[in-house]
């Protein structure tokens, strides 16, 4: 699995960096580390564009988000797509606090 | 729950509990502090935290905005500022009506943010849309992310510190050369306040439909304010829970941001002047530059204006309503970002990513100083003011964007 660290970037980097390896990496997993909250919703869904399947975990205890993106091969419609992001979103969002 | 991926260094550590102590009796603190000094200057600090914890929350985002327009063909975000603005309008014409009830006899509401719509205006545009975008914020972007803990957001702001001293050393040739003779056109004084309603609503519904056109044309967009089905709550420590997880830990809707904003400005145009956060830190950075000995020329034509304007002011002393507000926005937004667990100081690793920032300031900081206010003041604030002076800057700011995604695209 390849990985992806874009810990410190600015806006939209987390993003465009994202895309840009998904785009040289031919199907294989990666992991993206982010500390930038805006890219959990964007990351995901331009990886859906490009036939990837999303999970967000945030990291215990820090402001800090590992999405692993895997190549799907599984046919779901856009709304069952949208519908999964926004609830990963949410538990990965309500994941941390004290 | 993960712990910290393998093989990579934490860029930053903090114990979630203390910091959220840290945060909460900063901001109590400073606000029971201020309400013992002044109630006025209370009243503008309870605006700039509620205006950063709307942002923080929302992540009500201007540039990207505009910017996502390009970069993604997506909407979706100028669609909620679009509406924020549709609603600040009905409160700011009944505000203006109140305080200039025959438009057409030619006086102009005090303090509304009208600018003339002349060159100074959309080259201050132009520069503007370029910097936030290759900055990664506009300027209340860039303040709300200095309470997150974003160093790149606290570089950008020392450039747009800089691009107002310099709009500031070079206002009067634009405002001579440029703008003097161009026309302030306040719509009311046109058409009449139900008019001038009927048209900027008018227009904003034109730009909301053409966002929709523009995306669609590549294909549908996900929305992420799709609510899934929920388990009814057990307890009453339930519910509770629940409401802070949606309020506090969770981010807002977008939409529900922009909203709060409009309210927001509604609200303290009725207290004293629209929302505005550049002609404060203009004020900072002429102060700043007068104790290196580089005094702020008299700037032209600003006593006939009224808006985010330019400030070199030493009489008031430090404590000025600009400052609650632009300070109490930054604190806001720590505040929210702290009990959300989403502070982190994060340390741009690209050397690149610095130029980018002060040079991205530097373009805000001038733009808004000749423009006069930036996405918030001459924009947000500029439509609702019924003049036409905030679509020409919106216009001038999307077409600065488009160029800045370029910019942001060759370097990476």
């Amino acid at each position: 699995m390849r990985e992806l660290d874009v810990r410190g970037e600015i806006c939209p980097y987390p993003m465009m960096r994202t895309v840009e390896l998904l785009r040289q990496i031919n199907g294989e997993d990666l992991m993206v580390i982010t500390d930038h909250p805006p890219a959990l919703t964007t990351i995901p869904w331009e990886a859906a564009k490009l036939g990837y399947e999303a999970d967000l975990q945030r990291v215990e205890g820090r402001a800090e988000w590992r999405i692993l993106l895997r190549k799907t091969d599984r046919q779901r419609s856009q709304q069952e797509i949208m519908a999964e992001l926004a609830q990963k979103v949410r538990a990965a969002q309500a994941g941390g606090g004290a | 729950m993960a712990s910290a991926p393998a093989g990579t260094k934490p860029l930053a550590t903090y114990r979630l509990p203390l910091l959220q102590a840290i945060a909460v009796i900063l901001v109590g603190g400073l606000t029971f502090l201020i309400a013992r000094l002044s109630a006025y200057l209370e009243v503008f600090w309870l605006f700039g935290l509620a205006f950063g914890v709307i942002l923080q929350k929302s992540r009500l985002c201007f540039a990207s905005a505009f910017r996502d327009l390009f970069l993604l063909r997506n909407g979706g975000n100028m669609r909620g500022i679009i509406l924020g603005m549709a609603l600040a309008t009905l409160g700011f014409a009944v505000i203006e009506y109140r305080a200039v009830p025959t438009p057409q006899a030619g006086a102009l509401p005090p303090l509304a943010h009208l600018m003339p719509v002349g060159p100074q205006l959309v080259v201050g545009g132009l520069l503007f849309g370029v910097g936030m975008v290759v900055a990664g914020g506009c300027v209340s972007g860039s303040l709300y992310r200095m309470g997150e803990g974003y160093v790149g957001s606290w570089v950008a702001m020392l450039g747009v510190l800089l691009g107002l001293l310099g709009a500031t050393h070079t206002w009067n040739w634009w405002w001579t050369h440029t703008s003097m003779d161009a026309p302030i056109i306040w719509l009311p004084g046109e058409l009449g306040y139900a008019g001038a309603v009927v048209l900027t609503l008018g227009l904003l519904g034109v730009c909301y439909l053409l966002t929709y056109w523009w995306e669609l044309r590549a294909g549908p967009r996900p929305n992420f304010n799709f609510t899934a089905p929920e388990i009814p709550p057990t307890s009453l420590r339930d519910v509770l829970q629940r409401g802070y997880d949606k309020v506090v830990r969770q981010g807002w809707l977008f939409l529900v941001g922009a909203l709060a904003l409009g309210v927001l400005n509604i609200l303290i145009y009725q207290f004293e002047h629209p929302l505005g956060v550049t002609g404060e830190l203009s004020n900072w950075a002429n102060r700043a530059a007068a104790l290196l000995g580089i005094q702020a020329p008299t700037l032209v034509g600003t006593d006939m204006l009224s808006g985010c304007l330019l400030v070199f002011e030493t009489r008031a002393g430090v404590l000025t309503s600009g400052l609650m507000l632009d300070g109490g926005l930054v604190l806001g937004s720590f505040l929210a970002a702290a009990l959300s667990g989403e502070f982190a100081v994060r340390v741009p690793r690209k050397p690149v990513r610095y130029v980018q920032s002060l040079g991205g300031g530097l373009l805000m900081g001038y733009g808004a100083g000749i423009a006069a206010g930036c996405t918030i003041g001459q924009f947000f604030s500029g439509i609702p003011s019924l003049g036409l002076n905030g679509f020409a800057f919106g216009v001038a700011l999307l077409v600065g964007a488009a160029a800045g995604v370029q910019i942001i695209r060759r370097i990476n």
